[in-house]
């Protein structure tokens, strides 16, 4: 079996494909990459399929050695990387030998990096996909974080060369003073009070280091709601969840399925990858938009990313 | 019954009845997340039943919003002027054994003090009546049950525990629940279940499921161990 052993696994990493579809009901968070560009286009340069796992690492510091030789790419988040003692550049595909090492350091920039090996991970799909819910204990390698000394086991099906395609440009790191985040307003919207809103719409918020794939705290004004706890009720995506304490958390890809605290509204798809790239510190402010543009917003993010993928 | 309908971030819509929770709600609520699945196909990629909510998810560029607004309109409006003269579905009452024992359940003591009554009468009182299932969700085969009895309710701890075991029974506000896996949670731990509510290799896998009657059934030490529990 083709194995790629973990010599240093780095504080936060996790086999990610797409995620789960169709188990929210069930109380199973989606998962799934929290950059899925930087997914895309790590399968785009091996010619993976789009169901095919990377190993999401988060602040990079991780090291890797192959029992077999293989190809590889580690798009994301940019970092130094090492095979042995050469330095090799990112979003390029690179040959690791059996024994050499691969050394990934910490970004220079955002968060999530992906190490994408040719024919993927074989790890046990659960409900159709290997993503990793560390809360639920489900996917993945163990159904955790990676650990030290991890070994995963390789696919055999390395697609041939001839399939590779070319880095597509794809990225989600922005570095801007100021990061918009645009929302769709929920039915709470209009119910909380107005200055709470005009408060969310106006001013600037900060990233906090309470972020992880559950779920991102921001800081800013307190947005005292005055609500303890609503009716559960399904949480998507990008949810802006206001607890007590009135500090928003905008809730991203293992979130719990059900919730009961006030949601103005959510963060659409696209922005809610820019925010988990988002380093603490980095202010941003909050933008509503009307379902229509969201729905236009992605229309053409769609085709954006299908020509680069061409 | 009056209701609203809206968007739920870029991809989900959300319908939600204006009307306090109860079985009959719960049942039409699961009557239209049926007929959605029937109607919206391989478009809708999940629905999730909440207290008074529908909340349909789509799967991305696949939803239009005109034509879900409209469907869920008119929908939702005859399902829930039919449902009055519909007889509840007689649905079989799961029985979910309990060891009630401050060796399993830290707030037991505590929070009979606080409600003002013995140990045994709340139990008692909490196994008393079947419960109906409102929800599930949070955490994989959580379920949310009611309504609790209401000499037994309870506000969640202020600071939540950083770990509740699996078969914890617990209960706040006026629900209660038992944690299938362990997890955080603020609710108080009154007893132990040992029987497996949430089973990856099970179908379905969970054992509850939105819709059902639940009742709760006092055990003891030796059958608690005798049934797989831990002390």
């Amino acid at each position: 079996m083709r194995t790629l052993t973990l010599d240093k696994a780095g504080i936060a990493s996790t086999i990610q494909d797409g995620g789960r579809l169709g188990t929210l009901h069930a109380g199973i968070a989606a998962a799934g990459a929290m950059d899925p560009l930087a997914l895309k286009a790590g399968q785009h340069c091996l010619g993976h399929h789009a169901g095919e796992a990377a190993i999401e690492i988060a602040y990079g510091n991780v090291r890797a050695t192959p029992s077999h030789d293989c190809a590889l790419v580690v798009t994301g988040a940019p970092a130094m990387l090492l095979i042995d003692n050469e330095s090799v550049p990112m979003r390029s595909i690179q040959t690791l030998s059996a024994g050499q090492t691969l050394t990934i350091g910490p970004p220079s920039e955002g968060i999530y990096s992906y190490l994408h090996v040719s024919g993927g991970f074989d790890t046990q799909p659960i409900f159709n996909s290997r993503s990793t819910a560390p809360r639920e204990g489900i996917g993945g390698l163990h159904g955790g974080y990676l650990r030290d000394q991890d070994t995963v086991p390789l696919g055999d099906g390395a697609p041939p060369i001839d399939t590779y395609g070319a880095d597509p440009g794809l990225c989600s790191i922005e570095q801007r003073a100021v990061l918009t985040l645009r929302y769709v307003p929920g039915y709470q919207y209009d119910e909380l009070a107005p200055a709470l809103i005009q408060r969310l719409n106006e001013d600037h918020f900060e990233v906090t280091s309470k972020a992880n794939r559950m779920g991102i705290t921001l800081n800013g004004p307190p947005l005292k709601t005055g609500v303890e706890s609503l009716l559960s009720e399904a949480t998507c995506q990008g949810a802006i969840q206001i607890p007590p304490d009135g500090n928003p958390i905008v809730l991203m890809k293992d979130r719990q399925t059900m919730g009961g605290y006030p949601i103005p509204g959510a963060v659409i798809e696209s922005d809610c990858v820019r925010l988990a790239q988002a380093r603490p510190g980095q202010t941003i402010r909050f933008a509503a938009c009307t379902p229509q543009e969201a729905d236009n917003i992605r229309w053409l993010e769609h085709h954006y990313v299908e020509t680069r993928l061409r | 019954m009056s209701f609203t309908i809206g968007p739920a971030g870029d991809t989900a819509m959300r319908l939600s009845f204006q009307e306090p929770p109860s079985p009959r709600l719960t049942r039409l609520l699961l009557q239209l997340q049926r007929t959605a699945q029937d109607y919206f196909l391989n478009a809708l990629s999940d629905s999730v039943v909440g207290y008074a909510t529908l909340t349909l998810f789509f799967t991305p560029l696949s939803l239009q919003r005109d034509q879900v607004t409209a469907w869920l309109e008119k929908t939702a409006r005859s399902l829930s002027d039919a449902q009055e003269t519909h007889a509840a579905d007689s649905k079989e009452t799961v029985v979910l054994p309990v060891f009630y024992d401050p060796a399993v359940a830290p707030d037991l003591v505590t929070l009979a003090d606080d409600l003002g009554m013995t140990v045994d009468a709340l139990t008692t009182l909490h196994s008393a009546t079947p419960y109906f299932a409102y929800a599930t969700g949070f955490a994989p085969g959580f379920c949310y049950l009611g309504t609790l009895d209401p000499r037994l309710k309870t506000p969640r701890l202020s600071t939540p525990r950083q770990r509740v075991p699996a078969g914890a029974v617990a209960i706040a506000d006026q629900q209660t629940a038992v944690y299938p896996c362990e997890s955080p949670g603020g609710w108080r731990i009154i007893g132990a279940c040992p029987v497996t509510l949430f089973d990856l290799a099970a179908t379905p896998v969970s054992t509850l499921a939105v819709g059902d009657s639940v009742r709760f059934e006092a055990i003891d030490e030796q059958t608690y161990r005798s049934l797989g529990g831990q002390l």
